[in-house]
């Protein structure tokens, strides 16, 4: 039974515990909504996800922070999200209608020409993120939006260190590999038909 | 160029494709509105279980083992109303607030 759990202990420990859940919310929504974001490819769907990550990390909130030994709760929250996005997959049974290859580049602010020319090198790389596997892009996302450590990520994936620095080096090198491969391929036709 | 060279200019086209994007607006109201609905829920659901009790089934409950349903009701609207008032909500919905509602029930259990 998945029912909240309710603090135990007295007003002034419910407050501090209501306290340190805001904290979490305020310093953590835009975190767990880009993650959310670049999981599933639309507002939407990250809006629902962040909404009920919110909402199981209240109910587990309590238990979250003794077992934590005052380590960062952010591996935890993104872990949530990151079983939401997982759940949010496997219930449709198929890719996501919009996947990460339908998600826009953040815009910039001074949008100039060069800006522009150089928004499309950031559609290719999001486009071949998606040819990598779960995991390896779950990664890259942790990586590169929240600014996770290693150490992080690894709590958030339930991997050791190590295990997560390899997989984070192997991501990267794939990647180049699909973008440098992607590069070459019309030069390949071209002389082709040459 | 390098492979570690090629690597820096790839992790930079990555943070730069994957920065972070800034929650609607919309979201906070919604994440309020949400909890703010799991507490009436767990009110409404005291409410109808208080009004359906029978004579029998009042006596029933001096029986912890019948406790579930009120307490699991109870257990929902404390922490719903928690949460409220961690992201800040000070909407009063009821005039006597959901943990009053709650300790009243406790109260007229234990009688």
């Amino acid at each position: 039974m998945n029912q909240p759990s309710i603090p135990a202990a007295g007003s002034a420990a419910r407050a501090d515990m209501d306290r340190a859940f805001e904290a979490l919310y305020r310093d953590h929504l835009r975190d767990v909504y880009s993650y959310s974001y670049y999981r599933v490819g639309n507002h939407h769907d990250a809006e629902d996800i962040t909404e009920q990550t919110f909402l199981q990390a209240y109910r587990h909130f309590e238990r979250a922070r003794r077992e934590s030994n005052g380590r960062p709760l952010r591996p935890w929250l993104i872990r949530i999200a990151h079983n939401l996005a997982a759940n949010y997959h496997r219930d449709r049974a198929r890719r996501p209608e919009a996947n990460i290859e339908a998600v826009e580049p953040p815009a910039h602010p001074h949008d100039t020409e060069q800006i522009v020319a150089g928004r499309e090198e950031l559609r290719a790389v999001i486009r071949r993120l998606d040819d990598l596997s779960n995991e390896r892009r779950d990664a890259l996302i942790m990586r590169f939006t929240l600014d996770m450590s290693n150490r992080e990520i690894a709590r958030a994936l339930g991997k050791t260190d190590g295990a997560t620095k390899v997989l984070i080096h192997r991501a990267i090198k794939q990647l180049e590999e699909l973008i440098a491969a992607e590069d070459t391929a019309p030069a390949t036709e071209e002389e082709a038909d040459e | 160029m390098s492979e570690a060279e090629g690597h820096l200019e790839l992790e930079a086209l990555l943070a730069d494709a994957l920065r972070p994007i800034e929650p609607p607006e919309r979201l906070s109201t919604r994440v309020e509105t949400t909890l703010a609905a799991i507490t009436e829920q767990a009110a409404a659901e005291l409410e109808s279980w208080a009004d359906e009790l029978s004579g029998s089934e009042l006596e029933s409950l001096r029986d912890p083992r019948n406790w579930v349903r009120p307490v699991a009701a109870i257990a929902v609207g404390t922490a719903a109303a928690g949460a409220l008032a961690v992201v800040g909500m000070r909407r009063r919905r009821r005039p006597h607030g959901l943990v009053e509602t709650a300790g009243s029930a406790l109260r007229d259990l234990r009688r």
